[in-house]
């Protein structure tokens, strides 16, 4: 690795604008989300509001060392994840890790966040640990087939290159077979954003908040950023693969949204499955798509 | 000069022997501890000469068996990790065993699993199998009777299967001895290669007897790698014996099964079952076979481990899911996947053996072994905690461990070699572990301590410095894979994946880990100046929770400790009705009650009804006489 001036002063303003960008992503997350049920809603720089409000605060409490190093960790692995991706016409270090190291650096996140919630000794924090990782069991299989598909259909890990062939041939969801790993990779993303009707982790009716309901403070803070860094990476992921990457920011940030809105329309309709109904849900349609998926692209 | 391969043969077996004749306290285990160092020592210094492609053998002659071993580029690399697996298995003997009994049959295997992977015909290779399984057979069965037997049972089936594919080599070839063999089964797969051309040649083995091989290979390698639906002695075996030496049942022995799939099906008859078994799909069908074996392996296994009750079950289901993965890559059958399959040996026997020498402390600690009664030992075991993190980041797969690049590896194989079915397990299976490793962490570790538990200690030293070998070990070839891989690319003779120390480059993908490293490190920094930032923080105790303004007393314990997946039981509800291992104890229970019938029914004890059992015998041996 070289460390020159340029990709530096790069990653630093990457990091700014990607946690400045994912707290706006929220914002319209709630925005829009108040505007389909007909309500006012906040303003959408709100979550920045909230954020600076949560670090300035005189005091928060501790558990432990684990309790303070999850949400560490977890933000810590979410600006991995981000810089890893060719974001744009910042290749960052996209070209030293490809897609399967992607996505797994893209849940390392969850687990640093469990790492936290479990150490909290909270029951209703251990139930959202729990909930958390059985929606991720559910939806893995569906995932792992939408990303076979894509690498099966280009012939190679590297995203640069996944960029680059679509660019010369065409955004992926106009080839049959990857329009269908794309609607599994949706359904999936609806899980992996937590946003409903696969919110089983957070679940605010039921569980409070399952993994975040301990902490307040600082560690709030840091989850929060964590949160909009984490959506900020995901939606590029999902526009990456799908929707052609992007050559300027303005166009990603243009994919990112309209990634974005799709997943609020979703959740703002249908109502919250329990984890086993998730669970037989993933494992039936959308696994049966993505295996068409994947035999039409062997 | 003195060959070191029988020094590194025999010397752990003599230290057991002196150690279980002995059995003093104190020089017991300095000498089992002697007896596990030497053979890693003398590994080490014949690297050189393996490195170079040079092969050190010694023969020896048993009556009139030739026997012989070898270390060479292939072996040694086996030997090497069973050898480092050994010694932290005796390291941590010397806190947990406490007989020389222990010691006799811990060092017997270890001698046996570096015979099994030295040896060059099949006379030693068989017998030092047997003596494997002999001594681990010997190691359950001290702990639980039913167990071990159910163990030697399949294995006797394996040995079985084993000593008839040996006997039909044999009866073709009339060699014992691997090196001739290889010769007539590479004779063999170009003119079975050639008559598919319509060359017509007259061939040592027919399409029928490579069925019967594979069949007969397979179930006998399946049986010791814990293959489906060969795996059911394995959770029991796995978990009824003294958890330091799991350390190397599970890290070491079941390697044995796929190194002998790698050496026997792959390297010896791998081209003729190619030729004579044909293709499916493009796949090598024998190869096929193995992949899927290995996918169902991964994911059944990992399920039940998602839904065990006790910490040993847990592991041990997760170690015969983790051998799936191995199955799985080398059934893709391409160098990138026999390269993630050697890997991923190495990675599973570090993580895996590092987890059970945790397990072994926590036990010895505390002398539980049911997730109900752990929790919050997080505070009280802090090294072995880190060490068990460190298992558990590895086994999840999370970047920069060992366990990451390995799994990397099986990835890019499986899905570059079009099988994307069994890579869509693959996803499912890593998405599992991370569901069991929660399970071990939040149980164990964290949450509300049960007060039987206040008064516990830190592990002992001995097992302190074995984890911290495995655990070192873990994070070096997890930031530095090139290591492995260097050694990896001199067995196939040629760059498999290329790349430096921290970097693998395959031909559609690239992974450099130390790259990761310092992001996430930088990272973690970034956060923690956030964390810095803010004020300062007040601990208070896990008991000081948000509960609904509905708080409970501090007596009531509120972690969650009995089925913690329940909701995913009641997901598969369906699938759990179906179980191999109750379709064996069945299978066993009616042949136990047969053999009742028999008893009483015909073997009364009656001397008439004997002497009637004899003369109606007599008369049909008469009949068919006349006939």
């Amino acid at each position: 690795m070289n460390f020159d001036v340029r990709l530096v002063l790069e990653v630093i303003g990457m990091l700014l604008y990607a946690t400045f960008m994912g707290f706006i992503f929220m914002g319209i997350e709630r925005k829009a989300m108040a505007r389909i049920q007909r309500r006012v809603g906040p303003p959408i720089y709100q979550p920045i509001i909230d954020t600076l409000k949560l670090l300035g605060k005189k005091e928060s409490i501790s558990h432990g060392f684990i309790y303070d190093f999850g949400p560490i960790f977890a933000l810590g692995a979410s600006i991995t994840a981000l810089l890893f991706l060719p974001l744009a016409n910042f290749q960052l270090f996209s070209s030293n890790a490809d897609l399967i190291v992607v996505a797994y650096l893209l849940e390392v996140p969850m687990l640093g966040i469990m790492l936290g919630a479990m150490s909290s000794g909270n029951p209703y924090s251990a139930l959202g640990v729990q909930r958390g990782l059985l929606t991720m069991v559910a939806m893995q299989l569906p995932y792992g087939l939408a990303i076979i598909a894509i690498v099966q259909h280009f012939g190679t890990f590297k995203l640069g290159e996944i960029v680059a062939l679509q660019q010369v041939h065409g955004w992926s969801i106009l080839v049959p077979a990857l329009l269908l790993a794309m609607i599994v990779f949706d359904i999936v993303f609806q899980a992996m954003i937590g946003l409903e009707p696969f919110d089983i982790i957070t679940a605010p009716a039921e569980i409070s908040m399952g993994p975040m309901l301990e902490y307040g403070g600082k560690q709030a803070a840091i989850l929060f950023t964590q949160h909009a860094v984490q959506l900020f990476a995901e939606t590029a992921f999902f526009a990456i693969l799908f929707l052609g990457g992007a050559s300027n920011l303005l166009e990603l940030l243009i994919k990112q949204i309209a990634v974005l809105f799709i997943a609020i329309f979703v959740a703002s309709i249908y109502p919250r499955f329990t984890i086993d109904q998730a669970a037989k849900f993933f494992w039936k349609w959308p696994t049966i798509i993505g295996i068409i998926a994947v035999l039409l692209t062997v | 000069m003195i060959n070191e391969v029988p020094i590194i043969l025999f010397v752990p077996i003599v230290a057991g022997i002196l150690a279980w004749v002995l059995d003093v306290k104190g020089v017991r285990e300095l000498i089992g501890l002697a007896g596990a160092v030497i053979p890693v020592a003398y590994l080490i210094k014949v690297y050189p000469t393996v490195a170079d492609g040079k092969s050190i053998t010694y023969a020896l002659t048993l009556g009139s068996f030739n026997m012989s071993f070898t270390l060479n580029t292939m072996t040694w690399y086996f030997a090497i990790i069973g050898a480092v697996l050994g010694l932290t298995m005796a390291l941590g003997m010397v806190s947990t065993a406490k007989s020389g009994y222990n010691w006799l049959f811990a060092l017997m295997s270890f001698t046996a699993v570096l015979g099994v992977f030295t040896a060059q015909d099949f006379v030693s290779f068989f017998l030092f199998w047997e003596l494997m399984t002999f001594a681990s057979f010997m190691m359950v069965l001290k702990y639980n009777r039913h167990a071990s037997l159910k163990y030697f049972i399949l294995s006797v089936i394996g040995a079985y299967a084993m000593l008839l594919g040996i006997a039909l080599v044999y009866a073709r070839t009339g060699a014992l001895d691997f090196a001739t063999i290889s010769q007539v089964f590479a004779k063999d797969a170009q003119l079975t290669g050639l008559s598919g051309m319509g060359y017509h040649a007259t061939l040592t083995f027919s399409r029928t007897d490579m069925i019967l091989l594979f069949t007969f290979f397979l179930t006998a390698f399946g049986v010791k790698a814990g293959a489906f639906p060969l795996h059911v002695w394995a959770p029991d075996a796995y978990s009824e014996t003294d958890q330091s030496y799991t350390t190397f049942f599970s890290g070491v022995l079941s390697k044995a099964g796929v190194y002998g799939i790698f050496y026997v099906l792959l390297m010896m008859m791998g081209a003729k079952l190619y030729f004579s078994l044909g293709t499916f799909h493009g796949h090598p069908l024998f190869l096929y076979i193995i992949a899927w074996i290995g996918a169902i392996t991964v994911v059944v296994a990992s399920f039940l481990a998602v839904l065990q009750e006790d910490l040993r079950k847990l592991l041990a289901y997760s170690s015969v899911g983790q051998v799936g993965y191995i199955l799985l890559a080398i059934g893709t059958g391409t160098a990138l996947g026999f390269s993630g399959a050697l890997f991923h040996v190495l990675s599973h026997a570090i993580f895996k053996g590092l987890f059970w020498l945790v397990t072994a402390a926590v036990i010895l600690r505390t002398g539980k072994t049911r997730f109900e009664d752990f929790g919050g030992l997080a505070e009280k075991m802090p090294i072995t905690f880190a060490m068990g993190l460190v298992a558990v980041l590895s086994l999840a797969g999370i970047p920069p461990m060992a366990g990451f690049a390995s799994k990397w590896l099986i990835y890019e194989a499986a899905i570059q070699a079009h099988m994307p079915l069994v890579a869509g397990a693959i996803f499912l299976g890593s998405a599992l572990a991370f569901a069991y490793v929660v399970r071990f962490l939040y149980s164990l570790w964290f949450g509300q301590r049960p007060s039987d538990l206040d008064d516990v200690k830190e592990a002992p030293a001995p097992l302190l410095v074995g984890m911290g070998i495995l655990g070192i070990l873990n994070i070096v070839f997890g930031i530095a894979p090139g290591l492995v891989v260097e050694y990896i690319n001199k067995l196939f003779r040629k760059p498999v994946i290329t790349g430096n120390y921290y970097k693998m480059i395959t031909p559609n993908g690239t992974y450099n880990a130390l790259s990761v490293t310092l992001v996430l490190i930088a990272g973690i920094v970034i956060a923690g100046l956030l964390y810095v930032y803010g004020a300062r923080a007040r601990k208070v105790p896990v008991t000081d929770t948000y509960q609904s303004g509905n708080p409970v007393t501090e007596e009531y314990n509120l972690s969650i400790r009995r089925n913690f997946y329940r909701p995913l039981a009641e997901a598969l509800d369906f699938w759990l009705k179906y179980s191999w291992d109750r379709f064996y104890e069945r299978l066993g229970q009616l042949s136990e009650d047969f053999a009742d019938v028999l008893r009483k029914s015909v073997y009364n004890g009656n001397v008439q009804s004997y002497s009637w059992y004899l003369a109606i015998v007599l008369l049909i041996l008469a009949l068919w006489g006349v006939l």
